[in-house]
């Protein structure tokens, strides 16, 4: 007899992510020390802005597969490492790793200067959990990797770059980690040095050592992957064989860096202040600034605007194409800050059928072609109920009838909103 | 919760590497590190011996040794507290780098501060012989009370590190309240000389360092016999201190990558 629905064989990952997302809060005024927190009791505070990093990832890593993770800066690949890695905890899903880990976010994390090599390889690996016996039995291996014995008495921060990336990489790849993760390091170093890394991780390799690899290096990958994701824009863009993956990043690499980005999205007032807080049944004015450096043109691009609950159920959205220049902001919408080559794209969601809660407000930049996500921005914004009476979700029309069915007739008809929801 | 003790055993060699550090480079391998440490201590003795026998007149006999015991207690506590409150934003790059249980860091603080206590101890001893004051087997029983003062202090400075993550004018607080606390210890006065009995009571009661300092007086400056039950009433606080630390950090440090 087979097992009960629902348990389809489970295919053998080292590292999987179901549905996965993580959110930051981006506090305006952060409360830091006591004295915040006690203006706070009397001053509410505003409420705080979100920033997705990542956005429903779902993937799995075979156990013994060579992983390329490639996408912009920003995209959210060193979030997506830190999940992995356990130094960030998901904001929802789950992050299944199986296997002794061990990650090189950074060349030297951990080594203090002041120590010797001798010392910083004994703490590095008490760092990672293995005890000081499984290490003096692996000091002579990484000392004659990384080619330090004359030096290995001397305090690392008389090491040379070259030096201290040969140990930090020299104790990584000698830990017999089940799953390698490797963030970026292997830039610096001269090229022999590079080939001996790749040497060493090519046995890993064929001892069946899990690797999670990042780089911005497309070759690399290529040639060392078996198989690559591309993530942008919080979300999982493609996944699949290496080179088709890559071949995909390049040709988002190649469209040009994002010449348009978007600053900023928020709710303004109509005289055009910003704000945090609408009556149900008000308009929502809703303000997105497009940078254009050097009056890049945006046509051939799209906004998309949607609106999203608490609890991530879509109320609404919609993509417009962008003219090919937008109105240049005016100076009340900008922060001394800002770069002076912003632009805006308003628009007005007429009386917001919403009776109270709080809304996400998320603009995404397309290309109108192949909707490729060039940047997203979200902001929230809470809606107040304007009559105490009604409870629930949506703010309805509605009236009451006190009258005789014969009399019906002369009820007045309430005012239909007409729903044109995004005008330029 | 068993899963989270088994991975603090696993990461135990971190202790001892992260306490080996720290006397590494307090001490920079060398063996005038160290009695530089002691200088603190002593000098501090030699005030108050003046301050007390030649200022304000005989107080205490053997002042010296009397303040010596009750100071290199204090300094443990107030350097565990000191440093082990902002272990966590101290080594925010590192957390942000490597998975480790972050308990450690604190944790480290305070086992390397008693490291340099129990190195500083003999001076106690030297002074003790030259005093003449008399050794007793009671001597022995310094194991349970440096015991009880561990646990107290780990206690607190897993709650004050979680703190200071969220509030960072812990440190100011930590400050004061560090300053006010050395009075309220009877570290260069006798609690047999406190003017009203009831506030020694309560002194014993809601300072642990009260009770434990005026212990070590106990045995080691009077030579005498310890009531166990003294102990171990102040034993139950520290563990009391302990759990609602390991508690109170666990619940904080889910959110620590996001505060740091």
């Amino acid at each position: 007899m087979a097992r009960p629905n629902g348990s389809a064989p489970q295919t053998d990952y080292a590292i999987e992510f179901r549905d996965v997302s993580r959110r930051f809060v981006l506090h305006h005024e952060r409360r830091a020390s006591f004295q915040d927190w006690f203006i706070g009791l009397i001053r509410p505070r505003g409420i705080a802005e979100e920033f997705w990093a990542l956005r429903e990832i779902t993937f799995g890593i075979r156990r013994g597969e060579t992983f390329g993770l490639v996408g912009r800066n920003g995209a959210g690949k060193s979030t997506l490492l830190k999940l992995v890695t356990r130094i960030l905890e998901p904001s929802s899903g789950k992050v299944i790793v199986n296997g002794r880990t061990y990650a090189m976010l950074e060349l030297g994390a951990g080594f203090h200067p002041e120590l010797s090599g001798r010392d910083n390889i004994f703490l590095n690996g008490s760092l990672y959990g293995f005890s000081r016996k499984e290490m003096t039995r692996k000091f002579d291996q990484i000392v004659a990797f990384a080619e330090l014995e004359r030096f290995i008495d001397t305090p690392v921060k008389h090491y040379s770059s070259g030096m201290y990336a040969r140990l930090s990489f020299g104790i990584a790849v000698h830990m017999d980690p089940q799953i390698l993760v490797i963030d970026e390091v292997l830039a610096v170093g001269d090229a022999t040095f590079q080939a001996k890394c790749f040497r060493a991780l090519e046995d890993l390799k064929a001892s069946g050592t899990t690797i999670l690899f990042v780089s911005h290096d497309a070759d690399s990958v290529r040639s060392f992957c078996d198989r690559a994701a591309l993530i942008g824009g919080g979300h999982l863009l493609d996944i699949g064989p290496a080179n088709e993956v890559i071949d995909h990043y390049e040709r988002l690499m190649h469209a040009g860096e994002p010449s348009v980005t978007l600053l900023r999205l928020r709710a303004v007032t109509a005289p055009g202040l910003p704000t945090e807080m609408i009556h149900s049944g008000d308009d929502i004015h809703i303000e997105t600034l497009v940078r254009t450096p050097d009056g890049a043109t945006t046509a051939g691009l799209s906004l998309q605007l949607d609106i999203r609950d608490d609890s991530d159920t879509q109320l609404f959205s919609t993509t417009v194409d962008l003219p090919d220049h937008l109105p240049v902001a005016v100076q009340s919408s900008q922060r001394p800050d800002d770069a002076p080559d912003s632009r805006v794209a308003s628009a007005i969601i007429h009386a917001v059928p919403i009776a109270s809660g709080i809304l996400h407000l998320i603009a995404t930049l397309l290309t109108s072609a192949d909707r490729q996500v060039i940047d997203r921005q979200e902001t929230l914004l809470r809606i107040d109920p304007s009559d105490p009476t009604q409870h629930g979700l949506l703010s309805l029309d509605h009236t009451w009838n006190w009258q005789s069915p014969s009399e019906a007739e002369t009820v007045p008809t309430t005012n239909n909103h007409s729903p044109s929801l995004f005008r330029r | 919760m068993v899963a989270q003790a088994a991975e603090l055993i696993r990461y135990r060699s971190l202790v001892t590497n992260l306490v080996a550090k720290d006397l590494k480079v307090r001490y920079k391998a060398s063996v005038l590190g160290f009695f530089w440490s002691l200088l603190n201590p002593l000098l501090m003795m030699l005030v108050f011996t003046f301050v007390f026998t030649q200022l304000l007149g005989d107080a205490v006999p053997d002042f010296p040794v009397f303040v010596l015991i009750g100071l290199l207690s204090w300094n443990w506590t107030a350097a565990s507290v000191g440093a082990g409150h902002k272990a966590l934003v101290d080594n925010a790059p590192l957390i942000n780098k490597v998975y480790f249980p972050r308990m450690l860091l604190p944790i480290s603080v305070v086992a390397s501060n008693m490291a340099n206590y129990l190195l500083a101890l003999p001076v106690v001893l030297l002074f003790m012989g030259i005093y003449r004051l008399e050794f007793t087997p009671w001597l022995l029983y310094l194991p349970v009370v440096i015991l009880v003062q561990a646990t107290f202090l780990t206690g607190l400075v897993l709650i004050l590190s979680a703190l200071h993550i969220y509030f960072r004018d812990t440190t100011v607080l930590v400050d004061v309240g560090l300053t006010a606390w050395f009075f309220m210890t009877p570290i260069f006065y006798r609690v047999e000389d406190v003017v009203d009995p009831t506030l020694v009571e309560r002194m014993y009661w809601l300072n642990p360092m009260a009770s434990i300092v005026a212990e070590l007086h106990t045995i080691l400056y009077y030579g005498g016999v310890p009531d166990p039950l003294f102990m171990a009433r102040t034993f139950v606080t520290a563990l009391a201190f302990l759990v609602i630390g390991y508690a109170f950090f666990n619940r904080v440090s889910r959110h620590l990558g996001e505060h740091l």
